[in-house]
């Protein structure tokens, strides 16, 4: 075996890759070639470094969205308080970026006054925020419970907020791979704040792929910051604790 | 699932029929223009356009030293929120956002790898064999030293193309012979081994061998 045959085959080699007839062709050329063997050496180096490496692994693809929402939901924040004109959904609170407020709280204080001028333009930035199409006040992550149920490739998914004109506030939920329920059973959405809690409503899913499904919630939701997906069965009286599947907590 | 500058608000004053070209344009920008970006209505192109590069090995090294995904996952969280809330800390000319990230990213691990042990602790009152759990495994220290190794190595596995970064992973990790990383992804044996070849490489020139892969067999 010649040097021009061998060097290709040195990485797969070090790796432990080639066949055992290709291997030994590979060692008894090794052991009469001093440059080889310097090649060999070297990439056994890069070989020893990749037991350093993680394991090749994709983050899950909510974590993405739940990022991005949390930075929306707190500029949002810092946007509403420097020029009031949405809702005040809970979840717009918690920015660490205090000292940028620094500026808002010297405005109130030079022109306490203006309050009813900013309450009538609360108003209707409200108003004429629900004309037009928003993008959602809150994401919130609905991970399975306990987290190990759903498997290496589980399932998961997103309910975003969105205030309606109403006051009601719409829940549109983002199910990946979420199974259907089990015979004469469905889903139900809760909203719940301690031993509180307001439904949604109920709907079913389809199981592999994404399931999308639209609810609507009574205004005072916005307060209740925990999210359960509970199945329930159809001859039973419908209940938040248990059967929990997802849950999620608003930011 | 993919949010990008879609998501800037009206009230940054970027009408929507902008949004998609400001999103490409995010992905082509260097990570230290993206820095720069994100404090400005851009922010979420830019936070975007970083993540996609980034978030696997944060995640990665993550799983490798913090040892679960729930942890991992937080990780990833705190390190990308930690990227925005701390952009105007960065500074391009004292050295690369790579390495900026890992510092970033060392600090939320070893944030999260402090409570793990507290809780370990708290727990281990009533749970003698978790407290013998907690003294086999590396103090902090440790962990730092083995995750700046396993951030440039993830670092240059992912400077790999992705077919050449396949046959690495089916062969390293999921230790497949050339001749079944072949039969599994329908390549020509002849190519794998020809991407084997190239991707050790340009790992080795990624990790440059003479300083890295000492620290690797220290």
């Amino acid at each position: 075996m010649r040097c021009a045959e061998v060097h290709p085959n040195l990485a797969a080699f070090v790796l432990d890759g080639l066949e055992p007839e290709e291997a030994a062709e590979i060692r008894r050329h090794l052991a009469s070639c001093p440059r080889c063997q310097d090649e060999a050496r070297e990439l056994r180096k890069v070989n020893r470094a990749l037991e350093a490496a993680p394991p090749p692994a994709d983050p899950p693809s909510y974590l993405k969205e739940g990022i991005l929402s949390r930075v929306r939901a707190e500029r949002l924040s810092v946007s509403d308080k420097e020029e009031p004109q949405g809702s005040s959904f809970e979840d717009r609170t918690g920015s660490s970026r205090t000292s940028r407020f620094n500026r808002l709280k010297d405005l109130r204080v030079v022109l306490p006054s203006a309050a009813a001028a900013i309450v009538a333009f609360v108003a209707l930035g409200v108003f004429l925020g629900f004309l037009r199409e928003e993008p959602p006040v809150a994401t919130i992550q609905l991970v399975p419970t306990p987290r190990e149920a759903a498997g290496l490739e589980g399932y998961w998914g997103v309910a975003e907020i969105r205030p309606q004109l109403s006051g009601n506030q719409q829940v549109e939920l983002k199910l990946n791979n979420f199974e259907e329920p089990k015979p004469n059973s469905y889903y139900e959405l809760w909203f719940v704040s301690g031993a509180k809690r307001i439904s949604a409503g109920s709907f079913t899913s389809v199981g592999e792929g994404e399931t999308r499904v639209l609810l609507n919630v009574a205004p005072e939701a916005r307060n209740y910051r925990t999210v359960l997906i509970t199945e329930e069965h159809v001859d039973e009286r419908p209940t938040s604790g248990e059967e929990v599947a997802l849950k999620g907590k608003a930011p | 699932m993919e949010v990008a500058a879609g998501d800037i608000l009206e009230s940054d004053g970027i009408r929507r029929g902008q949004r998609s070209v400001a999103s490409q344009r995010a992905d082509e920008l260097t990570d230290e223009e993206c820095m720069t970006r994100l404090g400005g209505p851009e922010v979420e192109a830019a936070l975007s356009a970083l993540y996609d590069r980034y978030a696997r090995t944060v995640y990665g090294v993550g799983l490798k030293i913090l040892g679960n995904r729930s942890l991992a996952e937080d990780l990833v969280q705190e390190v990308f929120l930690k990227v925005w809330r701390s952009a105007d800390t960065f500074d391009s000319s004292r050295g690369s956002f790579s390495t900026w990230l890992y510092r970033v990213a060392r600090s939320c691990a070893l944030d999260l790898y402090r409570k793990r042990a507290s809780r370990v602790r708290q727990a281990a009152d009533g749970a003698p064999h978790i407290a013998a759990a907690r003294d086999s495994s590396a103090g902090p220290q440790e962990v730092v030293d083995e995750s700046w190794l396993s951030w440039r190595v993830s670092r240059a596995l992912e400077a790999l193309d992705a077919p050449h970064r396949e046959v690495i992973e089916l062969a390293y990790f999921g230790g497949l012979s050339q001749r079944e990383v072949s039969e599994r992804t329908g390549v020509p044996l002849g190519t794998v081994k020809t991407r084997t070849a190239g991707a050790f490489r340009r790992l080795r020139k990624e990790l440059a061998v003479d300083d890295t892969l000492r620290e690797a067999i220290r």
